[in-house]
C-alpha cells in the first residue's frame, strides 16, 4: 500500500491540532484546507491501489467543493469582522448563558 | 520509498506545521500554497496527472490568493488573537491530535494493495484529462452538474454575504440613501 496513506494521515493530524488550537477563524479555516488536502490525497493514493478512475472524479469533484466552501466561509468571516472588528472566534459569545 | 516520496513527504510535514504553527498569518497561508503545490506534485506521481494540475491551479492559484486577500483586507496578519480563555488546552490539542494520528496509522496498517501496482496504474491510464473525463461526464455528469449549481449559488452568498447593505430592507437603505443625498 502506498505510503502516501500515512502521510496522508499525519497531515490530517496536523490539521486537526490547527483546528483546535489556532484562535483565529482565518487560521482555523486553513487548518481546515489542509485537512481537505490530506482527504484528497488519501482518495488519490486509494485510487493508485486500486486502479479507480472513480476516487479521482472524487477528488475532482471535492477541489470544487473546496473552493465553494471557501468563498461563503471568507465571505461570513469578512461579514463577522464588519460587526465585532474582530476574527477571534472567541469573541463570538452573544448566545453564552 | 523512492528519494522523490522521501523529499515530497518531508516537505508536506514541514510545510504543513508551518501552516498550522506560524504566528504570522501571511506566513502560515504561504506554508499552506507550497503544501499544495507539493500536493500536487505528488498526485501527479500517483497517476493523478489531471488532478495534481488542477490541484495547484485551484487550491494554490485561487484558494490561497483568497485568503491572503482577506488576510490583508482585514489587517489580521498577527495569529494571537484576543484573549486565550484556556491556554493549557493548547497541550490537549497537541495530545488529542496525537492519538488520532496513531488511531489512523493503525486503522492503515491493515490495508493491503488489492492489485499488483503495473495492474493498478494501467487502469488509470495516466490519470490525463481524457480518462478522468469520460467518467467524470459519464457515471458523475448528475454530481458534476450539482456541484456547478453549488458553485454558482456560493458565489452569490459570497457576495450577498460581503455586501455592505445587508441587514437592511429596502425602505432603510432608500432612507439612508436619501438622508445623504
Amino acid at each position: 500500500m502506498s505510503d502516501f496513506l500515512f502521510v496522508s494521515a499525519a497531515l490530517f493530524a496536523l490539521g486537526v491540532y490547527g483546528v483546535l488550537t489556532r484562535r483565529s477563524a482565518i487560521l482555523i479555516f486553513m487548518s481546515v484546507e489542509l485537512m481537505l488536502g490530506a482527504a484528497n490525497l488519501a482518495l488519490v493514493a486509494f485510487a493508485r491501489a486500486y486502479g479507480s478512475l472513480e476516487a479521482q472524479t472524487v477528488g475532482l469533484l471535492v477541489i470544487a467543493l473546496a473552493a465553494a466552501e471557501v468563498a461563503v466561509g471568507l465571505g461570513l468571516v469578512v461579514a463577522v469582522f464588519r460587526m465585532r472588528s474582530s476574527t477571534a472566534v472567541d469573541d463570538l459569545s452573544e448566545l453564552r448563558g | 520509498m523512492s528519494a522523490f516520496d522521501f523529499i515530497a513527504t518531508v516537505l508536506l510535514l514541514f510545510t504543513g506545521f508551518i501552516a498550522v504553527r506560524s504566528q504570522n498569518a501571511v506566513h502560515a497561508a504561504l506554508g499552506l500554497a507550497a503544501n499544495f503545490v507539493v500536493l500536487g506534485t505528488v498526485y501527479m506521481s500517483l497517476d493523478a496527472r489531471f488532478l495534481g494540475w488542477v490541484q495547484i491551479i485551484v487550491y494554490a492559484g485561487a484558494i490561497m490568493v483568497l485568503f491572503i486577500f482577506v488576510v490583508m483586507l482585514l489587517f489580521a496578519a498577527r495569529a494571537e488573537v484576543g484573549v486565550d480563555p484556556l491556554p493549557w488546552l493548547k497541550n490537549w490539542g497537541a495530545a488529542v491530535a496525537a492519538v488520532f494520528f496513531a488511531t489512523l496509522t493503525y486503522a492503515l496498517s491493515a490495508a493491503k494493495a488489492p492489485l499488483a501496482g503495473t495492474t493498478a496504474a494501467a487502469l488509470l491510464g495516466g490519470g490525463t484529462a481524457k480518462a478522468v473525463g469520460s467518467v467524470l461526464w459519464g457515471t458523475w455528469l448528475y454530481a458534476v452538474l450539482l456541484v456547478a449549481a453549488l458553485l454558482l449559488v456560493a458565489t452569490v452568498a459570497a457576495v450577498v454575504l460581503v455586501h455592505p447593505d445587508q441587514g437592511q430592507s429596502r425602505a432603510e437603505r432608500e432612507a439612508s440613501r436619501g438622508g445623504k443625498a
